[in-house]
C-alpha cells in the first residue's frame, strides 16, 4: 500500500501533502550541500541540520495525538506513523554522516559512542527509534496487537532521550532546545491530563488553555535553574528577562505563544464545528488502525 | 646564567634592514601603487578599497614584510572562510556574525595598560602602532571545536607591548579585555554570560616569542568580525585565548578567570594549550577538520609548536594543561 492513500484506499491528499513535506528538509539539506552553502565545514552543518529535523520530526509526531483530539480532525492520525518513520530515516542519515565525518572509521565510532555521555544517549534514542519504525509495517501494527501501543509507548523516553542529546551537544546557546523541552512539557501534560479528564478522548478546552501557561512556567523556572547552575546567573534576573525583549524573545514566551495558539484554534473550532462527527467517523475506522 | 641558543631565523643586527630605508619603502609601494590605483578608480572594487582605506586610517600600512620564520604545513586558507566563518559571542552565538559585526566602531579605539605596571596609561591603535615592530606571521589556528585554519596575521609581538608596559617584577599574569558595549554588540546584552571577554597568560608566556597581537590579516587591516583592531594570535593554544578586539591589559598577580572558563570550567580552561591526547570532555581533540582543503588531519602537540613553548610548562603535569 502506498503512503498517500488511506485506510480505505483511496488517495488522501493530506497524506500525500505530509508524505512530500517530510522529504523537504532532507533535499534542501542535500541541495545546500551540494552547491556548497554548508561551507567551510560541510558534514558538520549537514549532521546539525538532519539532526535538528530529527527532533522535529518526533515532536511533530507527539503532537499529533493531541492536535486532532483539540482540532477535531481525526484523520491527522494518518499521517502520525509516517512522521515517526521520517524521524528514523532522519536519525539514520545523522548517523551515517557522522560516521561519514570520522573517515568511516567504525572503531572510533564506538569508542565516541562509549565514552561521550551525549553521544551514548543520542545512540540509545536512535536504537529506540529504529525499534519502533521496524514494528511500524501494518504487518507489525497487526500481530502486536495490543502490545504494539505498549512498545510505541517508548517514544515518550526516547523524545526525552533526544532532546537530552541536542541540549547537551549545544555550546553555550541553548535557546531551541529548551524550546522543545517546553513543548515536550506541554506535550506530556497534555497526555497526564487526558488520561485523568478526557471525555471520550476529548479534554475540555480550559485544560488546554490551563496547560500553555504552566508549560511556560515550567521552561522560565528551568532555563532559569539551569543557568543559575550552569552560569551561576541570579535566578530573578533570568525569569525578569522573560518579560523583556532585551535578551531577545525568550523560550518561555514561544512556549506560551504556542500553547495559547492551540487553545485559541481549539476554540475557534469548537464555535465553528461543534458537531464531533469526526470522532464517530473514526471509531468505524478498522481494527489494525493503532488506537490514537 | 642565560644560555640563549640562537634559532636559524635569527639574524644579527647588522643585517637588519636601516630604518631611513624601512621608512621609506612605503613611499616607495605608494608611488608604485598609485598607477594601478587611478587606473581602475573607476571600476567598482578600486573604489570599496578606496573607501575602506578611508575609514581605517592604518589601511595604508599594510601589507607588512613576512618574517620567514614561522611557516606552515599546509596550503593559507582561502581568506573568505577566515572572514566568514567566525565565533564571537559579542555579535551573535553561530558563525555567520559578520554582517552584524560591522557595527563595531574601531575609531578611536583606546588602549588601556593598567595593573601591575610601572605607570598606567592609555594609548590609542594607530599610536600604538607606530611604535610597534610590525611583520606578517603564518600561524596555524587551532580552534577547540576541532577546525582550523592557516593565517597570514599582520601584527606584532607581544613582548614588544610587555616592553612598553613595563609590568612590575610582581605581576604574574596579564588579563586582557574586550570592548564591552552592548549598544553595538547585542550578544552582551545576554547578562547570564559574564561579560565583558576575558582572557589571561603568565608573563612567560605573553613574552614569548611566538605570542603576537595582530592588528590585520591577508596583508589588510583586521575586519571587524575577527577582532579589529586589536586581537591575540596565540598559536598553540584553543582558539578561544585568542581574544578579540581588545581594550585593556591589566597585569596582577591573580590568575585571571577567563570567559569560557567562568562559564565552563570543566571544559575551557587557563591554559588550554593544544594537545591530541586530551579530550574535550564532549569530543575527541586526535584529529581536526581542516578548513578549506577539508581534510581530517591529526592534530599536533602544541598544535606543531611545542619547540617553543613545551619549556614554558616544564616540570606542570596533569590534563588541565590541554583544556
Amino acid at each position: 500500500m502506498y503512503p498517500w492513500y488511506d485506510y480505505q484506499r483511496r488517495l488522501s491528499p493530506l497524506k500525500l501533502a505530509v508524505f512530500i513535506a517530510l522529504f523537504v528538509p532532507g533535499l534542501w539539506t542535500a541541495a545546500a550541500f551540494a552547491i556548497g552553502a554548508l561551507e567551510p565545514r560541510p558534514l558538520t552543518a549537514a549532521i546539525h541540520h538532519i539532526g535538528l529535523w530529527t527532533i522535529r520530526f518526533i515532536i511533530i509526531a507527539l503532537a499529533i495525538t493531541p492536535l486532532k483530539a483539540i482540532l477535531s480532525w481525526p484523520r491527522l492520525i494518518l499521517v502520525r506513523r509516517m512522521v515517526g518513520v521520517a524521524a528514523c530515516a532522519y536519525v539514520l542519515i545523522h548517523f551515517s554522516l557522522y560516521v561519514t565525518d570520522e573517515a568511516f572509521n567504525l572503531a572510533t565510532v564506538a569508542h565516541e559512542i562509549l565514552v561521550r555521555i551525549y553521544l551514548t544517549i543520542g545512540f540509545t534514542a536512535l536504537v529506540g527509534l529504529c525499534v519502533l519504525a521496524a514494528t511500524s509495517t501494518d504487518g507489525m501494527v497487526r500481530r502486536l496487537g495490543r502490545r504494539w501501543q505498549q512498545l510505541h509507548r517508548l517514544v515518550y523516553p526516547i523524545a526525552l532521550l533526544a532532546l537530552i542529546h541536542y541540549f547537551m551537544q549545544s555550546k553555550l546557546d541553548v535557546w531551541e532546545p529548551t524550546i522543545f523541552f517546553g513543548i515536550y512539557g506541554w506535550l506530556m501534560g497534555y497526555r497526564l491530563l487526558a488520561a485523568r479528564f478526557a471525555v471520550r478522548g476529548w479534554l475540555p478546552l480550559y485544560w488546554v488553555a490551563a496547560l500553555g501557561p504552566v508549560a511556560a512556567a515550567l521552561t522560565a523556572l528551568g532555563e532559569a535553574a539551569y543557568f543559575h547552575l550552569a552560569f551561576h546567573a541570579p535566578l530573578l534576573r533570568v525569569v525578569a528577562a522573560d518579560f523583556s525583549l532585551q535578551t531577545g524573545v525568550r523560550p518561555a514566551v514561544v512556549v506560551l505563544a504556542l500553547g495559547l495558539a492551540v487553545a485559541l484554534a481549539g476554540a475557534v473550532r469548537a464555535v465553528t464545528m461543534p458537531a464531533p462527527k469526526g470522532r464517530t467517523r473514526f471509531a468505524r475506522l478498522p481494527a489494525s488502525q493503532p488506537p490514537a | 646564567m642565560l644560555i640563549r641558543k640562537r634559532r636559524g631565523w635569527e639574524i644579527p643586527e647588522s643585517a637588519a634592514t636601516s630604518e631611513a630605508v624601512f621608512r621609506d619603502r612605503r613611499r616607495l609601494i605608494q608611488a608604485l601603487a598609485a598607477g594601478p590605483v587611478l587606473a581602475s578608480g573607476l571600476l567598482g572594487g578600486g573604489m570599496r578599497a578606496m573607501a575602506a582605506d578611508e575609514a581605517d586610517p592604518s589601511a595604508r600600512l599594510y601589507p607588512f614584510k613576512r618574517n620567514p620564520k614561522y611557516t606552515l604545513d599546509r596550503p593559507i586558507t582561502d581568506a573568505k572562510y577566515v572572514e566568514y566563518y567566525n565565533n564571537f559571542y559579542e555579535f551573535g552565538t553561530d558563525k555567520d556574525i559578520a554582517d552584524a559585526a560591522q557595527a563595531l566602531p574601531i575609531r578611536p579605539w583606546t588602549i588601556k595598560i593598567d595593573g601591575m605596571v610601572e605607570k598606567p596609561f592609555t594609548i590609542g591603535i594607530d599610536d600604538l602602532m607606530k611604535k610597534m615592530p610590525l611583520e606578517e606571521r603564518l600561524y596555524r589556528h587551532r580552534c577547540v571545536e576541532a577546525w582550523s585554519f592557516a593565517v597570514p596575521w599582520s601584527g606584532f609581538p607581544m613582548a614588544a607591548l610587555m616592553a612598553l608596559a613595563k609590568p612590575l617584577s610582581a605581576a604574574k599574569y596579564v588579563k586582557m579585555e574586550t570592548f564591552m558595549d552592548p549598544k553595538v554588540a547585542p550578544g552582551q546584552n545576554q547578562f547570564f554570560y559574564p561579560w565583558p571577554y576575558v582572557e589571561g597568560l603568565t608573563i612567560a608566556e605573553a613574552n614569548n616569542e611566538l605570542t603576537f597581537l595582530v592588528t590585520g590579516m591577508y596583508g589588510k587591516p583586521e575586519p571587524k568580525q575577527d577582532g579589529a583592531p586589536l586581537r591575540l594570535a596565540v598559536p598553540w593554544k584553543y582558539g578561544f585565548k585568542s581574544i578579540k578586539s581588545i581594550v585593556r591589559f591589566e597585569f596582577t598577580d591573580k590568575r585571571p578567570v577567563s570567559y569560557w572558563e567562568a562559564l565552563q570550567s570543566d571544559e575551557y580552561g587557563f591554559w588550554a594549550n593544544v594537545n591530541p591526547a586530551v579530550p574535550h570532555p564532549r569530543w575527541s581533540q586526535a584529529s581536526e577538520r581542516e578548513i578549506g582543503t577539508d581534510k581530517r588531519v591529526p592534530t599536533l602537540i602544541y598544535n606543531g609548536y611545542g619547540e617553543y613553548v613545551a619549556q614554558l610548562y616544564a616540570g606542570m603535569k596533569g590534563d588541565q594543561l590541554f583544556r
